[in-house]
């Protein structure tokens, strides 16, 4: 989840149960102290009452207590303690039923008890703690949107550093040159980041860089020597001394050369499609590459007496023609490779996909590990690196290559 | 022909020059671009072989060199670099060819000669070759002024042996030269033998002479 979100809800949480249990408090609070305050005015009131009857030795009238209603009723005993307590209230001018407080309390009259009962009206402090309350949410509210406000802005300034060092991270390509571009920022802890950063992709780049320039020099480097033991043996052979069991071992050595620097050239081009140092684009149309890659082939075809079969759709594709190119010798020189003699191949094209498959070995490959380095059949001339290339180069273009044994054909399937 | 080798690796240069020389070509070396361009500022060659890795600069700069003081002299590059890109710019910037190492000097020759038959022959282009004529343009080759008809892999192969004639050519380089780099089939010595053989028999029949010998456990020689 998004940083924004935890920021928020965090806030969020504290700010609410802050404000909750803050509110109460309050809330609670002024309750308090406004029901003790009207106790007093009741307290004072009874002590009028008890003022009034010294006075005037008679139990005073309604009207005499403005708004306060009080009744007085006889009782047998006496002592009755002071007792302060919610009631309801009939507010005579507005005829409606209101909260109220009242004190209950007993007065000696004429030789006589009696209970005497004070009501006051408790709206005007219920809308006083209403307004104080109604005000606390207002406030909260209010607060609220200024912490999702800060928030935001604190999110989207402060982290800026962050966000765009984490965009420039997602963007990294190890095999670009150029170095991350780092801003200084006014956080020393994002600043400390940018530093941490810029020296690990720096030293990764470098490494890389060392690790390609290294596996491209050595390969080159193979070649010259590999050209000068070529050249020696050419001399070599023109000697009329030799005989021809040495000229047999002159022309394995010769093979080996010829694999070696094979093998070599396939590293190297692996080299380039795992840097993504091929770019170059060319519009090919597939159909025609094929039939000209079965003309190619003709003569190896022939040799095995195979039966090829084509059934060529049209298609399209953007891609390397070299590369291509060296897709499809791998695929085909596999097909008549590990073919015996008399079989047959079949090639299918299609929008979809390219399907070639072959007759051969009556069993199938191990199908996880053929596109591996160096994984061939015991049988196999080749340098075992064919396969992992038409692999890397479906890889590099997002095709699907798979293979699978289908009633004893050798399948290869690539989906564009 | 008068040749240039261009090369910093000495035991190639040496190879290459013998190579040549037996025949009667003028072989010149030298072993980084600074000799190299002081030697194509006073002679002319028929076909400079360029390694592109020099100890003091790319070949390339030869290239430019001679493009700017529009000499035309054939140029060859050798190369460890099996590079698209090299070759491009190479061959943009005036090279005539371009081999990749390692490669058979078998080979070498035959790109050397086709370079040096586009550069100096300005007729009809005839190449002839004891009782074999041949029409480089229309590609159709007469012998003892019959026709004899030619398969493109026989007319290549028929071409490669007269620019390697007299010397001993492994199969290996043959089914290099015939397969190219891309086809990983260069073990694949039957179909050689049945290109070598047709070419044998289609020759023998018009001139009733043997041209090509087979040398046991290696490969061939055009006589």
């Amino acid at each position: 989840m998004k940083l924004a979100y935890h920021y928020n809800k965090a806030s969020i949480i504290i700010a609410v149960s802050v404000l909750l249990i803050g509110g109460l408090i309050y809330y609670f609070s002024i309750r308090y102290i406004a029901n003790d305050q009207l106790d007093r005015d009741l307290t004072e009131e009874i002590d009028e009452v008890k003022v009034y009857i010294n006075l005037h030795n008679q139990l005073p009238k309604q009207v005499d207590f403005d708004e306060d209603q009080t009744t007085f009723t006889k009782i047998e005993t006496k002592n009755l303690p002071r007792r302060f307590f919610d009631t309801l209230y009939y507010n005579d001018k507005e005829k409606i039923v209101e909260s109220g407080r009242a004190v209950e309390g007993s007065i000696e009259f004429n030789n006589s008890t009696y209970k005497v009962v004070i009501s006051e009206s408790k709206e005007a402090t219920e809308y006083l703690v209403q307004l104080i309350l109604l005000i606390t949410i207002l406030l909260a509210a209010i607060l609220l949107a200024v912490l999702l406000i800060t928030n935001r802005l604190i999110l989207n300034g402060l982290w800026n550093p962050f966000y765009k060092i984490l965009h420039q991270l997602k963007t990294f390509d190890i095999s670009d040159r150029s170095q991350l571009a780092i801003k200084q920022t006014k956080v020393d802890e994002f600043n400390e980041l940018n530093t941490a950063l810029l020296n690990m992709t720096s030293k990764a780049k470098s490494d890389f860089q060392n690790v390609k320039s290294f596996t491209e020099n050595a390969s080159h480097e193979m070649m010259t020597p590999l050209a000068v033991v070529t050249s020696k043996l050419d001399t070599l052979i023109q000697d009329e001394d030799l005989n021809a069991g040495q000229l047999t071992q002159i022309t394995n050595i010769y093979s080996y050369i010829n694999k070696l620097s094979r093998l070599n050239q396939s590293l190297l081009l692996l080299v380039k499609i795992d840097n993504n140092l091929i770019k170059e684009v060319d519009q090919i149309n597939l159909k025609d590459t094929i039939n000209d890659k079965i003309r190619q082939f003709q003569e190896l075809i022939q040799g095995k007496v195979l039966l090829l079969t084509s059934h060529l759709g049209n298609k399209h594709i953007n891609a390397s023609k070299y590369l291509i190119d060296i897709l499809l010798n791998n695929l085909f020189s596999n097909a008549v490779r590990h073919n015996y003699m008399g079989g047959e191949i079949k090639i299918i094209l299609t929008n979809k996909q390219l399907i070639i498959k072959n007759t051969g070995e009556k069993s199938a490959l191990a199908d996880t590990q053929i596109f591996e380095r160096f994984q061939r059949s015991t049988h196999s001339e080749g340098t075992g690196m064919g396969l992992t290339l038409a692999k890397n180069i479906c890889t590099y273009y997002q095709y699907t290559i798979s293979y699978e044994y289908l009633d004893d054909w050798h399948v290869f399937t690539i989906g564009f | 022909m008068k040749l240039l080798i261009v090369e910093d690796e000495k035991d190639l240069r040496e190879n290459i020059e013998s190579y040549f020389t037996d025949e009667g070509n003028i072989c010149e070396s030298c072993n980084d671009l600074k000799s190299a361009i002081d030697k194509v500022t006073i002679y002319t060659y028929d076909c400079i072989l360029l390694d592109l890795g020099l100890p003091d600069g790319e070949g390339f700069t030869l290239l430019n060199y001679l493009k700017a003081n529009h000499k035309n002299d054939g140029v060859l590059i050798l190369s460890a670099r099996n590079s698209i890109d090299d070759k491009v710019k190479g061959l943009n910037d005036g090279a005539d060819d371009y081999l990749i190492k390692p490669f058979h000097l078998s080979e070498l020759k035959a790109r050397v000669e086709s370079i040096f038959r586009r550069k100096t022959f300005n007729g009809d282009k005839i190449l002839v070759y004891d009782l074999v004529n041949i029409d480089l343009i229309g590609r159709e080759v007469t012998a003892n002024n019959i026709p004899v008809e030619l398969t493109r892999k026989e007319y290549d192969l028929l071409i490669y042996f007269i620019a390697n004639k007299g010397k001993r050519i492994s199969r290996n380089a043959i089914a290099e030269h015939l397969w190219g780099d891309e086809i990983d089939m260069a073990d694949n010595f039957d179909f050689i033998y049945t290109h070598i053989k047709n070419l044998r028999r289609k020759l023998f029949d018009v001139t009733k002479k043997d041209y090509i010998k087979s040398i046991y456990g290696i490969g061939y020689k055009f006589l």
